[in-house]
């Protein structure tokens, strides 16, 4: 068959007007008689085949130039003319993703030459050649790229060894990511906003995600833990990052959602041994939330952040996460979580035991405790409104369209049910079909109750009980000093 | 170390034992090394006499205080061996002993605790724990089938 052959012609055509993605006149198919691909003219009866679309034809890599990246290297793309870069290369070499767009590459790493369009010189090693090609005037598309100079440009490129096209797009990360946002949460509204996530199990990471997704600009994160293969079925993190302290997984999961976010991770004992570390991070947040599952880190966080004005959020699963609660605190406005634990003692114990460290903390040696976690998606509807609290309380002194929700959540308390628990108080709750004006599973439940006057954390405890007494808070010296021939022997220390 | 509310919450433990009728407890200052602690000796009513000592943690009120029974030592059990041995026991309502074998009596534990909770309602506990004890001891029964695990209130 010469190269002349109108058929040949008519293939070369048609594959030309997929790549360009504009219907011809002609079509390709696959022709299962002969086995093999023939142009078929607009018009003809075609033979017993499949067509092939542009779709099908979706058949070169895409490369994505970080847009960041080059503005920050233009100066020494200018004088070098390329530069060699690093990419992730995923799925056998169909896609190769610019290494510093992301926190997460691939375990592939290739080599590709990024230039500006002209002779060049070869690089050793390169997969691929990526041609920066001047153009007039740029739009708004990632298939364009404005350098610091005001030039615009647009990408080619070629495999090194087949000689194939490879696609090439810019990602502008921030940009693009800001503008799935508008109308709800204005571009970099929360971009001066720093919260502290206390504990980042499954609900403290998730929220924690939400909020990098909504623009969120700092992050602090403390937690001891390590990311076990147990922990993989609920929490973000998976099987690739076990044996990782969580902040650092959380840490580079935030920044893959969010790049630009600061992010600090401690890896710290939630205790009073960490209590000045813990303080110095409450003082620099604007908002705290808590996701630990036992009372004494709960209320040590409770301390620091009444005593630094900063609100706080707490949210927990009770027991095989059958529901779970939340409870905003607003510092001498709201109950705080030592109001919480004195108004309703048994919701304040009502926790998960998610892990064997929580079980440790509650078994006896003579009674032991089993780990009860609940589902991921039993979790994941209280730490979704963990960060929508979190989120209205960033938005405080922010014009917002979310600003409305102020209205809605007026209430400190928040209850979620996944399931009428027999055993529970709220076993015996009608099915969602026949309640209308009953309380059931899933929904949510803002419910009020009073801050405490005389809590030892928010209130006049102290003053309220010298009152009562009828003692002088400034007359300390009647605590006797010890005696100098101790009546009994001492508890040794540790 | 300690700070100004802490010790204000000290002297009002101490004047609460005072005036809600545990005088034979007190809280003391160790002005050398500067640690706080209660303690006293107490008489249960079968006539026997216990020790009683609370440590002061450095985070106390928010951090719970461990209370031990310093007299009788060791403390023994009906049968005749270390209660303090037995450690973490929810049958016997103890916790973590000291190193020099003194037995902590379980009061409140860390779940449970909050700074709410004044030292003498502690003391309480630890006699309501004496009685108990003292009731094993005369029948050989387990201490949680006299004190039951308390609902927590306010």
């Amino acid at each position: 068959m010469s190269t002349n052959d109108p058929q040949q012609q008519m293939i070369r055509d048609a594959m030309q007007a997929i790549a360009q993605r504009k219907p011809g006149k002609t079509k390709l198919v696959y022709d299962k008689t002969k086995r093999t691909i023939v142009a078929v003219a607009e018009g003809s009866q075609p033979p017993r085949a499949l067509n092939i679309t542009a779709d099908d034809a979706d058949m070169f890599a895409v490369a994505t130039l970080s847009s960041v990246w080059l503005r920050q290297n233009w100066p020494r793309l200018l004088a070098e003319g390329g530069v060699l870069c690093r990419f992730s290369s995923w799925d056998g070499g169909d896609a190769f993703t610019q290494y510093e767009l992301g926190p997460l590459p691939s375990t592939t790493v290739v080599e590709g030459v990024i230039s500006l369009a002209g002779p060049h010189s070869s690089y050793d090693g390169a997969v691929f050649h990526i041609d920066l090609n001047p153009i007039g005037k740029a739009v708004a598309n990632p298939s364009e790229f404005v350098a610091p100079d005001g030039s615009a440009y647009r990408a080619s490129g070629t495999m090194e060894h087949s000689a194939n096209s490879i696609d090439a797009v810019f990602a502008d990360v921030q940009p693009e990511l800001s503008a799935r946002r508008p109308g709800i949460l204005e571009t970099t509204i929360l971009a001066d906003k720093s919260v502290l996530f206390v504990g980042l199990g499954t609900g403290g990471a998730h929220a924690a995600l939400e909020l990098a997704k909504c623009g969120v600009g700092r992050f602090a994160l403390v937690d001891r833990d390590r990311l076990s293969v147990g922990n993989v079925v609920r929490h973000p993190g998976g099987i690739s990052q076990v044996g990782r302290l969580k902040v650092n997984v959380v840490r580079d999961l935030i920044l893959d959602k969010n790049p630009e976010a600061k992010v600090t991770a401690h890896s710290l004992d939630l205790s009073f041994t960490s209590k000045e570390e813990l303080r110095k991070l409450v003082a620099e947040s604007s908002v705290v939330v808590c996701g630990t599952d036992n009372r004494q880190s709960k209320l040590l966080v409770n301390q620091l952040c009444v005593e630094a004005n900063v609100p706080a959020i707490y949210g927990g699963a009770f027991r095989r996460a059958y529901g779970g609660q939340v409870l905003r605190v607003r510092p001498k406005v709201s109950p705080c979580h030592q109001c919480f634990v004195a108004a309703m003692p048994d919701e304040a114990s009502n926790v998960e035991i998610s892990s064997a460290s929580d079980a440790a903390d509650i078994a006896y040696s003579d009674q032991p405790v089993a780990v009860e976690p609940g589902l991921s998606l039993d979790v994941l509807p209280i730490a979704n409104m963990v960060a929508k609290l979190a989120l209205s309380e960033l938005l405080q002194d922010k014009p917002s369209t979310l600003r409305v929700l102020e209205r809605d959540y007026d209430a400190p308390w928040y209850l979620w049910l996944n399931r009428p628990e027999p055993g529970t108080p709220y076993s015996d709750w009608p099915p969602l079909s026949e309640s209308s004006d009953e309380m059931t599973i899933n929904r949510w439940y803002g419910i009020y109750f009073e801050r405490d006057a005389q809590c030892p954390t928010c209130g006049e405890f102290l003053s309220g009980l010298a009152a009562n007494y009828g003692l002088d808070l400034n007359n300390l010296d009647t605590i006797p000093g010890a005696p100098l021939v101790a009546p009994m022997a001492a508890p040794a220390e540790e | 170390m300690w700070t100004t509310e802490q010790r204000q919450r000290l002297y009002i433990d101490h004047e609460t034992l005072q005036r809600e009728g545990f005088t034979q407890f007190s809280v003391y200052h160790n002005q050398v090394n500067d640690i706080y602690y209660a303690s006293g000796y107490t008489t249960s009513s079968s006539g026997r006499r216990y020790g009683l000592y609370i440590t002061i943690p450095s985070g106390y009120p928010y951090q719970r205080p461990l209370m031990y029974v310093t007299d009788p030592l060791p403390l023994l059990m009906r049968d005749g061996s270390k209660l303090a041995s037995l450690g973490v026991s929810h049958y016997m309502h103890t916790l973590e002993p000291s190193t020099n074998g003194m037995v902590q009596i379980c009061h409140w534990r860390d779940a449970r605790w909050h700074s709410g909770i004044l030292l003498f309602k502690v003391f309480l506990k630890g006699l309501l724990w004496i009685e108990a004890y003292e009731q094993h001891l005369a029948n050989g029964r387990n201490l949680s089938e006299f004190v039951g695990t308390m609902a927590e209130t306010a």
